[in-house]
């Protein structure tokens, strides 16, 4: 459309940028290492003898606070007016995604602080002054860890649907969104596990948990592929301007991050590391290498979601 | 609701002379570098000799469902008792999320305050000091109508009732309260 009269700058529907991609994928991240680091305590039948905490387990307990503050972080510096955010906290509209993320995100957050003080009692035992509330948690360590697991899957899920409650974008207007976020969440979490608990924490790749980690990871893999394949699928089905939105696949430098960063890089590198010998498999090496992958390809994955997802409107 | 304030855009008479803009921009303060009304001027469409431009007012279209109330964390969009979409400028913390939201996009930020805003038929200036917004008092062509929809007997109860009118994106069942009466030179295109 030709405008003769007065600048069309402000009609750009891209209205969010890198910092809320970086919110999404930190938010995805501390959500998603600690639903695998609490589900595989769960399911390790050795794990309630020793004292030790396993390495997956304090990279989990680690990342999952550190995370979600430097998200946050984003999410306060990207406001227009970050000063006033306290505003957000003390007025809640319930049919707003967002503020229902806010209440999501006050429940969670010290939640997983709570759980860090349990799994690091031994490290910060020299600060006494924490011990008492450390053993106050521990009395409540199943509870805990229940409430963190069920609010990791809000805040996992609840970054999709503040993109898909817009009915303006139809690239993100679609329930099928939650749940891919929810599932590169997984993804983001075991690889950051895995980097962490190996550099950090003496983590070892042919550890129980680590093997069990990896062994997620081809079905988390899949259903990833598969959640994109029904975005783009539906779109199609969708008709009208939703259409239109199925071009960022080929066009722009969107397309580019789409195929070499979270095809590529996020999928391709660690589906191809997993039909290598054992022996390479198990060196520490590519273990971080395809960790780097992983992550780079979740991060990817917000950029194009949040760029391309902007660039056509209903 | 008391009132139901609805504004028609005659496209017959239009002439994309933009006062409503300047005098929008006049009574409402806005700053130079954002809008909260714009008549884009789309063409020239047609075949020699018989080429015509269309006048499009792009600015918000007071849904009635709107997106931008029900995604606002703290309230700061608002549906006022006379129906208006607005915003609280104190409690907007400046998301963006009513930006992205807005199907039509006339929503910006404000240089000034950094909160979110729009054309809110003049709420807080001269539809409360004279009863009717800045660009429907100054259109030379009477283009813009303006007025209760509850009234019966309003103008543009009347014009509604007889004219053929259109709105914006229908189909994402906003309920836009800006309707368009199309050129006779052939129909509108959305967007």
């Amino acid at each position: 459309m030709d405008n003769i009269w007065g600048s069309m700058a402000q009609y750009d529907p891209l209205i969010w940028h890198w910092v809320i991609a970086v919110y999404l994928f930190l938010a995805g991240l501390s959500a998603g290492s600690i639903l695998i680091g609490i589900g595989l305590r769960w399911t390790d039948k050795n794990i309630y003898n020793g004292d030790e905490e396993t390495p997956i387990l304090k990279a989990a307990a680690l990342i999952a606070p550190l995370a979600i503050c430097a998200g946050l972080g984003c999410l306060v510096l990207d406001l227009t007016k970050p000063f006033s955010f306290w505003i957000i906290l003390i007025r809640y509209n319930f049919s707003s995604v967002m503020a229902l993320g806010v209440i999501a995100l006050l429940i969670y957050t010290p939640l997983a602080f709570g759980y860090a003080l349990i799994v690091f009692r031994n490290e910060l035992s020299c600060f006494p002054q924490l011990t008492p509330i450390t053993k106050i948690l521990m009395g409540f360590r199943k509870v805990l860890e229940i409430f963190l697991f069920g609010m990791a899957i809000v805040v996992g899920i609840y970054t999709g649907f503040l993109l898909s409650a817009m009915n303006s974008y139809p690239m993100l207007n679609t329930a099928v969104l939650p749940a891919l976020f929810l599932f590169s969440a997984l993804s983001a979490g075991s690889a950051a596990n895995n980097l962490v608990s190996i550099s950090f924490f003496h983590g070892r790749v042919e550890d129980d948990q680590s093997e069990a980690m990896h062994r997620l990871e081809f079905p988390v893999i899949s259903l990833e592929i598969l959640f994109l394949f029904l975005i783009f699928v539906g779109l199609y089905y969708q008709g009208g301007a939703a259409v239109e939105a199925i071009a960022s696949l080929v066009t722009g430098v969107w397309a580019t991050v789409f195929w070499v960063g979270v095809v590529l890089v996020g999928f391709g590198i660690p589906l191809l590391a997993m039909i290598l010998p054992a022996s390479v498999k198990h060196s520490r090496g590519l273990a971080i290498i395809v960790a780097c992958c992983s992550l780079s390809g979740v991060l990817a994955l917000r950029h194009f979601i949040i760029y391309a997802g902007q660039s056509y409107i209903s | 609701m008391q009132t139901n304030y609805v504004m028609i855009h005659d496209e017959r008479r239009c002439t994309g002379c933009q006062s409503c803009s300047i005098a929008c921009r006049s009574e409402n303060k806005v700053p130079l570098t954002v809008f909260r009304l714009q008549v884009q001027i789309e063409g020239p469409h047609g075949a020699i000799p018989h080429l015509h431009y269309r006048y499009h007012r792009v600015s918000c279209q007071q849904c009635e469902n709107s997106p931008c109330v029900s995604v606002c964390p703290t309230g700061a969009s608002y549906v006022g008792d006379d129906g208006i979409v607005s915003v609280k400028q104190k409690l907007c913390v400046g998301c963006q999320y009513c930006l992205a939201a807005c199907p039509y996009k006339v929503r910006f930020i404000h240089p000034e305050t950094k909160a979110a805003d729009k054309c809110n038929f003049c709420k807080d200036s001269r539809l409360e000091r004279e009863g009717i917004p800045a660009c429907v008092d100054i259109c030379p062509m009477n283009a813009l109508i303006f007025g209760d929809l509850n009234d019966p007997d309003s103008e543009v109860a009347k014009v509604l009732n007889t004219a053929i009118t259109h709105k914006n994106n229908p189909h994402l069942g906003t309920k836009p309260r800006l309707y368009r009466i199309p050129t006779k030179r052939g129909g509108i295109h959305n967007g």
